[in-house]
């Protein structure tokens, strides 16, 4: 490049980006860090709602007001915090809400499940909401691993293989003898000894995501350029098929293999949409589509739990379904819980969530619509909404492909993620096992989306540190 | 300490309400990103970069015949939209920018012309928003308005579906065009060239 000339010098320094001159660094010291400012305000409110929503649960549902407080909602509160100073230090221009977003999340997650404990008599370390604090310490932790290491998204770039053999890893780890475990039908999970399980496909989704950026970077120009024009649409040659037949074999034997539809789901849905993202044809979302679909109907037809889902999906009112064995009872419990909690809901620890069977993880959507009604239910989807708004404007923000497409991919996937479990609940499609992101209890799925939560906050630093011009 | 039925009630309504709060709170926060930056009036703008100590204005280093009429005009300050000349007729064989040639962006005309903006191999975003590489903020420029970008080591320019276009060398963009080296780009009352 060119050395620096004298007017370029000025012309950076007008953009805040010092590079060299002395003067301008003094001056960027005692620039107020607007954007965390902003994002401390909104975490010390968020911070607020959490013990609010604690004191509720025990006022609603024990009549008094105990310590357990203190642990849970102080002990997240210093955790968000901490990443916080952390932001301020490593990554001063990241975006300033997507941290409240999770956290807010994460905790009424906590005081939801903590809810659950109440009505089930747990307490101490055997209840879940404790166990979710502990999670969610060590899912901060490992975001603020991921801000103090990965200093540049472009890093990633280098492994784009790499993470791709991992993700294949972690995705055969529930396969091995011995160390996968088979929980409810699904075999996703990994255990050692009698506890901790950890569900390793909520890891491999990242790596996926990074893989899928570096690979379609790299690749796309022969998906993208060649192909017959077919009804107004570029279609893809026959030898570039090659890509989607292995992710759709993949999602395919995750539907046979490990029985667990959602995650097959996710992972396809992932890479169809990085595609079109990275060629801008309507053709392979299509194709992709037709394929999924095809896939998902022969599973309907021939493997049993799969008929069993859209058995339960379909027919979930008609008492011999409701009544059998591996039927609709649960889903149409939530859906009680839903109706009962009508447009305000019962109340924060004054419903019945805990009819419903495991309403602390894949049914705590249908426990908050219950305890905090149509209006609560909304608020918490219109928080998921903004935290992938965010996630998408920081992907088209960018200015690296790499960027964009790892940016959109890892806030598309907790979109969809949501779409799958909550249209699952609300039986808007058949239900299949995923976790709510932030709010479910779960450790794996909340240290990988604090880890999405870290990248795409280390992604807008990166992005907002380019060098700017405004006139 | 028991509480009473009414107490309940209040508080849960006023969690949804500090809940709902929180969420505006958010897209209040977010307003420019979602309606678009504040537009500034062009006239305070050319008064508040009068004195050029923070913007050098950088010597044409292109001799002036190779110039359309548009980038000879370059020192005004207060260029209007409608005060431009017609484009020039396409010059004979104008040099393609590529990511070896092109070093720098020039703004040509607007109220900040003679300032430059160092080129990388990274797309250039333009628009009004404050994420975009080049934040133009007049009345005419959309909040993502274009893009510079690398295809195959040649600058493309790509206009990004803005209301009011984008114009290389007089004619508006339709499809990613190539840019040649010193021809005018011009997005709202602002032109901008690349050169060496």
């Amino acid at each position: 490049m060119m050395p620096p000339s004298n007017s370029r010098g000025t012309a950076t320094a007008a953009a805040q980006r010092p590079q060299g001159a002395k003067p301008v660094r003094v001056r960027r010291l005692h620039l107020p860090q607007k954007l965390r400012n902003l994002e401390l305000f909104l975490l010390l409110i968020a911070c607020g709602i959490n013990a609010a929503a604690v004191v509720l649960v025990q006022l609603g549902a024990l009549g008094h007001v105990d310590t357990t407080l203190v642990l849970l909602g102080a002990g997240l509160s210093v955790l968000v915090l901490c990443m916080h100073v952390v932001l301020r230090l490593v990554a001063r221009d990241a975006d300033p809400f997507i941290l409240p977003i999770a956290s807010l999340l994460n905790g009424i997650g906590v005081a939801m499940i903590y809810r659950i404990d109440i009505a089930n008599g747990d307490a101490g370390w055997d209840s879940s909401a404790v166990r979710q604090t502990v999670w969610s310490a060590l899912a901060i932790a490992c975001a603020i691993a991921v801000l103090l290491i990965i200093r540049n998204h472009r890093v990633l770039f280098r492994y784009t293989y790499v993470a791709g053999f991992v993700a294949v890893v972690l995705l055969l780890l529930p396969l091995v003898p011995g160390l996968g475990r088979e929980v409810s039908g699904a075999r996703v999970w990994i255990g050692i000894g009698s506890f901790a399980t950890f569900q390793p496909g909520e890891i491999a989704k990242i790596a996926l995501a990074v893989f899928f950026a570096g690979y379609l970077v790299q690749g796309r120009d022969s998906l993208s350029m060649v192909g017959k024009r077919f009804l107004g649409m570029r279609f893809p040659r026959l030898r570039d098929l090659g890509p989607i037949l292995v992710v759709w074999a993949l999602s395919m034997s995750v539907i046979i293999f490990q029985r667990d539809l959602g995650t097959a789901l996710l992972y396809f849905g992932l890479f169809l949409v990085m595609l079109y993202l990275a060629t801008g044809r309507l053709s392979w979302v299509l194709l992709g589509m037709t394929l999924f679909l095809g896939g998902a109907i022969i599973a309907s037809q021939t493997l049993e739990y799969v008929n069993g889902r859209f058995t339960n999906w379909l027919d979930a009112l008609n008492p011999d379904v409701y009544g059998a064995s591996g039927g609709s009872y649960q889903l149409v419990q939530g859906l009680f819980g839903l109706a009962k909690g009508g447009l305000i809901g019962t109340g924060l620890g004054q419903g019945r969530p805990d009819i419903t069977p495991v309403p602390q993880s894949d049914y705590i959507i249908a426990s908050l619509g219950e305890e905090l009604g149509l209006a609560g239910l909304f608020a918490i989807l219109a928080l998921y909404l903004l935290f992938v708004a965010r996630g998408f404007r920081i992907g088209f923000a960018g200015n690296d492909d790499f960027g964009k497409l790892l940016g959109v991919g890892l806030s598309f996937v907790v979109a969809l993620q949501c779409f799958i479990v909550i249209g699952g609940v609300t039986r808007v499609i058949p239900l299949t096992g995923l976790t709510t992101p932030f709010l479910a209890a779960g450790g794996s799925s909340l240290v990988a989306n604090w880890i999405i939560a870290a990248l795409l906050l280390r992604l807008s630093d990166t992005l907002r540190n380019q060098p700017r011009l405004v006139i | 300490m028991s509480v009473s039925e009414l107490t309940l009630l209040v508080l849960r309504l006023g969690f949804l309400l500090v809940l709902w709060l929180f969420i505006f709170g958010i897209v209040y926060a977010l307003r420019s990103d979602l309606f678009g930056q504040r537009v500034r009036k062009q006239q305070q703008d050319a008064a508040a970069s009068a004195p050029p100590v923070a913007f050098a204005a950088v010597p044409t280093p292109v001799p002036a015949a190779t110039l359309p009429p548009a980038a000879a005009s370059a020192t005004a300050l207060t260029e209007q939209l409608t005060a431009r000349p017609a484009a020039p007729p396409a010059r004979s064989g104008p040099e393609r920018a590529t990511a070896k040639n092109a070093t720098r962006l020039v703004i040509t005309s607007g109220p900040k012309s003679g300032t430059e903006f160092p080129l990388t191999s990274d797309s250039v975003t333009i628009g009004r928003s404050g994420d975009s590489s080049l934040v133009i903020r007049d009345d005419y420029t959309s909040t993502h308005h274009a893009r510079l970008m690398l295809w195959n080591e040649e600058w493309m320019i790509q206009d990004l579906d803005s209301t009011n276009g984008t114009f290389l060398n007089g004619s508006r963009l339709a499809v990613p065009t190539p840019v040649p080296l010193d021809t005018p780009v011009k997005i709202g009352a602002t032109s901008f060239e690349l050169r060496r």
